[in-house]
């Protein structure tokens, strides 16, 4: 084996593959449906296939606005991983203080939880 | 250029697109994404000044940015909430149409 | 790393640890007493509470000041912040007994008085910060509290119209106050501001200093809602609950001014930004016009309104106009600012609580719904005399001792063609607020039907803001001293 070529080459080489092997079959089933098969749309052809189920509305559907309080809710909790990234990568040097201010942060939080659990919003209705 | 410049580049740029949708898009939501691309902005700006500049033993511009991400995070979570009182009363977040009061 | 010493940082920031918890605290007690109650029986609840917490902080402020500085200039606390402190929670205490009227029919009282309090610590950490990432924090904690009190009546669509705009607004303008503090951070390596004076200093005419700088005065201008960045206001104003707009008004523009002219007095003051020219630096033209503009704009938009409200938003705009004014004076306007600042922010919130009585009882806030105020309620109709003469600036109210001084001051730094514009627009600002009062007084209605009456909170609260305008006036000296001398042990 020749020691001078990129080691990226194999991916590269891996990825052309992978392209080909995608690509290749849908060519193919194409190439099938323009000679053998001429289109024939109708109602039943078009209709969406949802595993033999007849399809229910539109997907373009509406969310209900609990969805987004969900969504505002997960946000908070999502972001709080920012402040504690730093808080665990110090832990071990941290002094007792700082440990106990980052539990009144994370109380904080918590109180927010508890407070909209209280109020109902996590509760679908 | 420097990487410092090649930054500075990308955040303005990011700044002005995020302006630009900020200002000239109509529905609210797209509004509050450009608003967000202008926040971070500013936040590529102090990592590339933090990373590049004389002093980066001096946790300041990353302080920085992880405080203001909590802020864009509270930002984004205070303007949805609005966003959907605003679709409650108007049944639309075209900002166009919202302009009920007249002096 | 230096390690941070915590009970010295609980011990700086008591009060707002203290208004934090009372805060939860409200939350707390409208949720688990206050469940099943009667929509008025959970407003007093929550109410009281939050305003027995708004005295209390007051006073352990007022009697047991603490003074230091944590973490190089995050969090100071001096007479001078102590004193600013003390008139937020006074100020906002006043908008909660304001609450407790009828005007605006809260689904929420325990979040709405929450909120209020919550808004207020972040007014209060934004006093005491010197440090630019303090600055924004406090900054934006208030502005987020304020944008869902703004939008806190979800029955109304004028509320959540008013709320979204802010949102708007402010976020944006929030955006390019991070992108220019940013850039300060770029060029002076620092965002502790004696760093960022020096910084400043070295770095001279550089074009990015001066973008920044143009960048954190929008960033600023826009709380302080100065033309060309006051585009919400009036909306606002008029759309918001009215204990929201009169936190907005009064609190949060107390809180914006101080830490806008510390910014600009410390951290920008040393700024050469026109060095070798001899022209004034960049931001002292920067602010000369944004002050001339919203004294102007202000001043006649006010004189076409119709609502009451809309016309106190205009009126606000130009009152931002003269106290920016105090700002180009430098050091010299600082204790003037104050004054003035803090006097507006009382009869501002005094005349946003008469306008909510006659909202409630009339559904509008109309000139003309003021018309026979005085037959109604003549003693709360002499108070909204106090404030609109204050705030037009008559002596011997508060309003004028706050505008002589800010004029005076705006003079001795030289900077005449400001001051003459400044009087002559006061002069014409005289016309609307008679006309407010020419209605309350001499109005025509023939509406003759019965008013209910005023709770006794906000008759309550309504005197003693008129009577605190009447004596910071009569007794100017009383609050200026106090400047003064705080100024003085600060240094400036």
């Amino acid at each position: 084996m020749q020691t001078d070529t990129s080691p990226y080459l194999l991916l590269l080489v891996l990825m052309v593959g992978a392209l080909l092997l995608a690509l290749v079959p849908i060519g193919l089933a194409r190439l099938w449906a323009l000679t053998a098969s001429p289109p024939k749309p109708g109602a039943e052809k078009n209709a969406i296939y949802e595993c033999g189920l007849e399809s229910k509305g539109d997907a373009w559907v509406q969310f209900r606005p609990q969805y987004y309080i969900y969504a505002i809710i997960f946000l908070v909790f999502d972001v709080e991983t920012v402040f504690l990234l730093p808080f665990a990568v110090s832990f071990g040097g941290l002094s007792a203080g700082a440990f106990v201010a980052i539990m009144i942060f994370l109380l904080l939080l918590v109180e927010g939880l508890v407070w909209a659990w209280q109020k109902g919003v996590l509760s679908w209705k | 250029m420097t990487p410092l410049q090649i930054c500075l580049l990308i955040s303005s740029l990011l700044f002005a697109i995020g302006l630009a949708g900020a200002l000239t898009r109509r529905n609210a939501i797209i509004v509050l994404m450009g608003i967000e691309l202008m926040l971070n902005a500013g936040n590529l700006n102090f990592i590339a000044f933090w990373r590049f500049g004389p002093n980066p033993e001096a946790l300041t511009g990353i302080m920085f940015v992880i405080f203001s991400i909590g802020i864009a995070a509270a930002e984004a979570a205070v303007g949805l909430a609005l966003i959907i009182a605003l679709y409650r009363h108007y049944k639309t977040t075209d900002l166009d149409q919202i302009n009920s009061m007249k002096g | 790393m230096s390690s941070i010493d915590y009970l010295r940082l609980l011990q700086l920031a008591a009060p707002e640890t203290f208004l934090t918890l009372t805060g939860l605290m409200v939350l707390a007690v409208d949720l688990i007493v206050g469940r099943g109650s009667a929509p008025g029986t959970r407003i007093i609840l929550s109410g009281s509470v939050a305003a027995t917490g708004c005295l209390l902080a007051a006073g352990g402020l007022f009697l047991l000041p603490v003074y230091g500085t944590f973490a190089a200039g995050m969090l100071v606390a001096d007479p001078l912040t102590v004193l600013i402190k003390v008139s937020l929670v006074i100020l906002t205490l006043f908008t909660v007994l304001l609450a407790f009227s009828d005007a605006a029919p809260l689904a929420d009282p325990g979040e709405y008085f929450a909120l209020l309090l919550f808004a207020c610590v972040g007014m209060m950490f934004l006093t005491s910060a010197e440090d630019l990432l303090m600055v924004f924090l406090a900054l934006e904690f208030t502005s987020l509290s304020l944008y869902i009190l703004a939008a806190f009546n979800k029955q109304s669509p004028h509320s959540t119209e008013a709320g979204i705009k802010y949102f708007l607004f402010g976020s944006i303008s929030a955006a390019f106050m991070l992108f220019g503090l940013s850039l300060v951070y770029g060029v002076t390596g620092s965002v502790q501001l004696p760093e960022v004076a020096a910084g400043l200093a070295r770095a001279g005419n550089d074009p990015l200093a001066l973008v920044a700088l143009v960048m954190i005065a929008m960033g600023f201008g826009f709380k302080v809602a100065a033309v060309p960045f006051h585009l919400w206001a009036p909306d606002v104003y008029q759309g918001a609950p009215i204990p929201s707009a009169a936190l907005i008004a009064s609190g949060s523009k107390v809180a914006s001014f101080f830490v806008f002219a510390k910014v600009v007095v410390i951290g920008f003051g040393g700024a050469p930004a026109a060095v070798g020219s001899g022209a004034a630096p960049v931001w002292v033209i920067l602010l000369g016009i944004m002050a001339a503009v919203s004294m102007i704009l202000g001043n006649l938009a006010a004189l076409v309104q119709v609502s009451v409200r809309r016309l106190l938003a205009f009126s606000a705009i130009a009152h931002a106009g003269y106290m920016l004014l105090g700002i180009l004076a430098g050091t010299e306007g600082f204790g003037p600012l104050v004054y003035y600042v803090i006097t507006y922010g009382l009869a501002t919130v005094g005349a946003f609580g008469v306008v909510s009585i006659v909202q409630a009882r009339t559904g509008s806030d109309r000139l003309c719904d003021f018309a026979g105020f005085h037959r109604r309620f003549p003693v709360l109709a002499f108070c909204m005399l106090i404030f609109m003469l204050s705030l037009a600036g008559i002596p011997p109210l508060a309003g004028f001792f706050g505008k002589f001084y800010v004029f005076a001051a705006a003079v001795k730094a030289g900077s005449l063609a400001l001051f003459i514009l400044a009087l002559a627009t006061s002069t014409v600002s005289l016309f609307y607020y008679l006309q407010v009062l020419k209605q309350i007084y001499v109005g025509e209605t023939a509406d003759a039907s019965h008013w209910e009456p005023v709770p006794i909170t906000v008759s309550v609260a309504l005197l003693a803001m008129a009577f605190g305008v009447t004596l910071l006036g009569c007794f100017p000296d009383l609050l200026l001293n106090r400047i003064t001398i705080a100024l003085r042990i600060t240094g400036f």
